[in-house]
């Protein structure tokens, strides 16, 4: 069911258009993506589902889900914004106070009442793994305590569109994971979550619709399978390591049609636009030739990939 | 050394690079400075307001009032001096000045000039009574000079009629001289006048020998008449009348002969009686020559005399004038009714009437200091308050909330009251200490402070949304508390401005809220008497509360700035991190 619906939407600033043409549906417990380079658009995309920028052509559509007639997100912001969460990229809450005061003064903000507000705080605590932190005070977490916090806050209204722009940066793998968990456990709960992220391995994990934002277009949208199905053939790569016999293979593999190799130093990765053939192509030299294969590792193209990809299209 | 100049040449470069710190760090202070060095360069005393009350504006006070406006004062005239003094209290006036009935001196009595100063305009006070002074001095020198002028010409009228008795007096003294000169001329002929007389020794015994020779003759006659007798005897005639006849015949015969002989004989004869008259009449003529001569000297003397006797006349008549001239002098000087050289010297004594009870100078800067510390601190408090939230993480999340941005406007408006609020009741009740009777009006006041603390928090708040940097707006309300304080007349007095500058300056927030506390701390005027000084301060608030509501409206724009900012700073981040690696 359509929850957020752009249509034809676009953005200039100052005469420069920095997005346009963006058709773009997002459904309730989606958990929709939007990868895109620096400069891209890709935060002017985020910024126009959160209601947060007004578009300068198009516009944004909000379905309730009472009776699900379409609204104009930004002519009725001020009445949909009480079911958006938002949690920017940089911290979003007051540092001098404590975890738990963050969390029931933004709940306040919302006019819950005050055992609604220790319930959702208690929940929320335990939820993101805040638990025995709410005492400290908010400067004084981790960075991913920070994010949980921030993460936290958009959440104590109990929003149905959790929007989070960059929510892994600037934290450590370890804590990127848990972050990741942290919004697929969010979403399982109901809540649509829109992501705006670089780091486009966390969102290949929990992104079920996926926009990719490019030039200030959306160059690919859709179920995360069918983004990725067109860059599929030219990016399947074979990553061998050969011991000794490396150069002997190098030289039979450069035989095959359409087929390029690198030399990666301690591997070879072979890329082919017929993935399938060169296979089966692969496996029958091996076997010719009797030659030792350490390691092989089919490759399926990622959306850094095809990020890359679709940039050097554009080149 | 080269370190040091690298980070101080960082440290340039980057101040100039932020603008708006650029901007005020560098040219605000140059900006104040300009201002107050346009708006004080002179030494003017434009538009002071001066009341003058006078029973009747007659020409001498109108001749003072006019020079009074020579000086570019603005003169309000007042037929009732309990008006002119109520409005110098509400501050429309500078002083007033109460005049006399006149500004003639009559008598050794200084003509008395009031002035009526509020001396809680501490520093314009002595500035006012100076000029005014030395304007009421002008007068007081003017009426000086015309007594001085009077008493000049009195003197000199005394000089002149002096000197003409002085002449008279020498004529007198030339004609007693002529007199004794000619007193002693007189004398002089009258010593001439010979009045010795040669006195010879006339011979008595002629007078014996007359006498003799009388007796002979008349012998003689005697014995002739014997002989008539004779005769007679041989007459006719009877015997009786012949012996009568006889006998007297006898007689006279006797005298006749003696007589006869007495005339003719020698020096003791007629003819030596005839000599000696002939002597006697020598002598007389001799001696009415010599009265004639003395009668000559004696008409000459008398001429003289009468001369003499004419001078003393017109030494009198002279004497007469010159008294005449003394009277008139006398009379001249006794009408020079000021004999005083202290009301010679100042005719007028200027008398200063405090306007306000006499107080302590803390008393009198109550009103400035307690909007100086409203006025910085609601400044600061605004500017800060805004500021904290706008660079606040939360800020964007706020944006999200189903708060109206009033709210947000209105919740750091509240707070900066409750702090101000703090910080009035410390100082109020310090300054119980002081000023014990300021309970009186606690509550005017407290409106007063209300609004005032609106004002200076709503303009501290649109600082804090128009720069972006916390430094640059903290800087900047800084800076217009200053300029606010400074053009303010706390400092230096408005009175040195220019009068366009001046009416500017007299809607400056600070200038009515320090009227209005000063009118009630000091004056104990009521809230109602100061409507629209209160009304103005009410508009002010109100304004700029609509203005922050406008501004708020544009933060929308300055968030999404800051969103993009903040992304531009992580690209930036990122591409340096891809060049590193």
């Amino acid at each position: 069911m359509e929850f957020i619906q752009l249509k034809g939407v676009g953005k200039s600033f100052n005469n420069v258009k920095v997005l346009q043409g963006v058709n773009v549906v997002i459904e309730e417990g989606d958990v929709f993506g939007i990868i895109g380079q620096s400069g891209s658009g890709k935060t002017t995309l985020l910024n126009m589902v959160s209601g947060f920028l007004e578009p300068s052509e198009g516009e944004v559509v909000y379905f309730s889900r009472v009776d699900h007639t379409p609204k104009n997100l930004n002519k009725n912001f001020s009445k949909i914004k009480k079911h958006i969460g938002f949690t920017p990229q940089h911290t979003s809450f007051y540092p001098k106070l404590t975890v738990h005061e963050n969390l029931i003064h933004f709940g306040k903000m919302y006019c819950l009442d005050a055992k609604t507000l220790e319930t959702n705080a208690q929940s929320l605590l335990e939820f993101t793994g805040l638990k025995g932190q709410e005492n400290k005070l908010a400067e004084h977490l981790s960075g991913g305590m920070k994010k949980r916090l921030d993460i936290s806050c958009s959440l104590m209204h109990k929003p149905k569109l959790l929007i989070l722009d960059e929510p892994t940066a600037d934290l450590d793998p370890i804590t990127q994971e848990e972050i990741i968990d942290l919004i697929r456990d969010v979403n399982k709960q109901g809540v649509t979550v829109v992501i705006a992220s670089h780091h486009l391995d966390s969102l290949e994990r929990i992104c079920n619709k996926l926009a990719i934002v490019h030039q200030g277009k959306v160059r690919g949208y859709g179920q995360m399978e069918t983004v990725l199905q067109p860059y599929m053939k030219d990016n399947f790569t074979f990553n061998i390591r050969v011991g000794k016999d490396k150069d002997r293979l190098v030289n039979l593999i450069r035989r095959l049609p359409d087929t390029k190799i690198v030399d990666q130093g301690h591997q070879l990765a072979i890329i082919s636009k017929n993935p399938e053939l060169a296979m089966v192509a692969l496996m029958r030299i091996i076997k010719q030739e009797n030659l030792y294969l350490h390691d092989l590792d089919l490759h399926k193209p990622s959306l850094r990939e095809v990020l890359t990809k679709i940039a050097q299209q554009e080149q | 050394m080269n370190t040091l100049w690298l980070l101080t040449k960082k440290n340039l470069r980057l101040l100039i690079r932020a603008k708006g710190s650029a901007l005020i760090v560098v040219f605000a202070p140059l900006l104040i400075i300009l201002i107050l060095g346009l708006s004080f360069n002179n030494s003017a005393k434009y538009g002071l307001n001066i009341g003058v009350y006078s029973p009747n504006f007659n020409e001498d006070a109108t001749s003072f009032i006019g020079k009074l406006q020579e000086a570019e004062f603005k003169i309000v005239k007042y037929n009732q001096s309990t008006s002119c003094i109520e409005d110098v209290k509400l501050g429309f006036l500078h002083t007033c000045i109460s005049l006399p009935d006149s500004f003639k001196i009559e008598g050794n009595t200084q003509k008395e000039i009031t002035f009526y100063i509020d001396p809680s305009k501490i520093n314009l006070v002595w500035m006012i009574q100076q000029t005014i002074e030395q304007k009421m001095n002008l007068k007081s020198q003017e009426v000086s000079q015309n007594i001085a002028q009077n008493m000049i010409g009195a003197m000199s009228d005394a000089n002149s009629k002096v000197s003409s008795g002085k002449d008279k007096l020498g004529q007198i003294k030339d004609r007693s001289s002529s007199a004794v000169s000619s007193t002693d001329a007189a004398k002089s002929n009258l010593a001439k006048i010979d009045l010795a007389l040669s006195y010879p020794q006339y011979d008595t015994s002629i007078t014996t020998t007359f006498g003799t020779h009388l007796k002979e003759k008349l012998n003689s006659s005697n014995s002739k008449i014997i002989a008539a007798r004779t005769a007679l005897n041989n007459a006719n005639i009877s015997g009786a009348e012949r012996n009568t006849i006889n006998g007297l015949l006898t007689q006279a015969g006797t005298d006749i002969t003696a007589a006869s002989t007495s005339l003719t004989s020698g020096n003791n004869s007629y003819t030596a009686i005839v000599n000696l008259v002939a002597d006697l009449n020598h002598d007389l003529i001799s001696a009415q020559e010599k009265l004639t001569n003395a009668s000559v000297q004696i008409s000459a003397s008398t001429k003289d005399l009468e001369a003499v006797k004419s001078s003393p006349n017109e030494g009198v008549k002279a004497l007469d004038e010159v008294k005449s001239t003394l009277d008139q002098v006398n009379s001249n000087l006794n009408a020079q009714k000021i004999t005083d050289a202290k009301v010679v010297s100042s005719p007028f004594v200027t008398k200063i009437e405090k306007v306000a009870p006499e107080n302590t100078y803390l008393n009198y800067m109550f009103p400035a200091l307690i909007i100086l510390v409203i006025m910085f601190s609601s400044l600061l408090l605004g500017t800060t308050l805004v500021m904290m939230e706008r660079n606040s993480p939360a800020f964007t999340r706020n944006y999200f909330l189903p708060i109206k941005k009033i709210t947000f406007i209105l919740s750091t408006y509240i707070t900066t009251l409750i702090l101000i609020l703090i910080q009035v009741v410390i100082i109020l009740l310090i300054s119980l200490i002081f000023i014990t009777d300021i309970w009186t009006t606690l509550i005017p006041l407290t409106i007063i402070l209300f609004f005032a603390a609106s004002v200076f928090t709503f303009l501290g708040m649109i600082l804090g949304y128009v720069f972006s940097s916390e430094e640059t707006a903290i800087l900047a309300s800084i800076s217009l508390g200053s300029l606010l304080l400074f053009v303010s007349g706390v400092i230096l007095p408005l009175e040195s401005v220019s009068p366009v500058l001046r009416d500017i300056t007299s809607f400056n927030p600070f200038v009515l809220c320090e009227k209005l506390v000063r009118e009630v701390v000091i004056f104990n005027s009521s809230v109602s008497s100061l409507w629209v000084d209160l009304g103005l301060v009410f508009c002010y608030a109100l304004i700029l509360f609509l203005i922050i509501l406008i501004i708020e409206s544009f933060m929308h724009q300055h968030l999404v700035n800051k969103i993009f900012h903040h992304h531009h700073k992580q690209r930036e981040a990122d591409k340096l991190e891809k060049k590193e690696v």
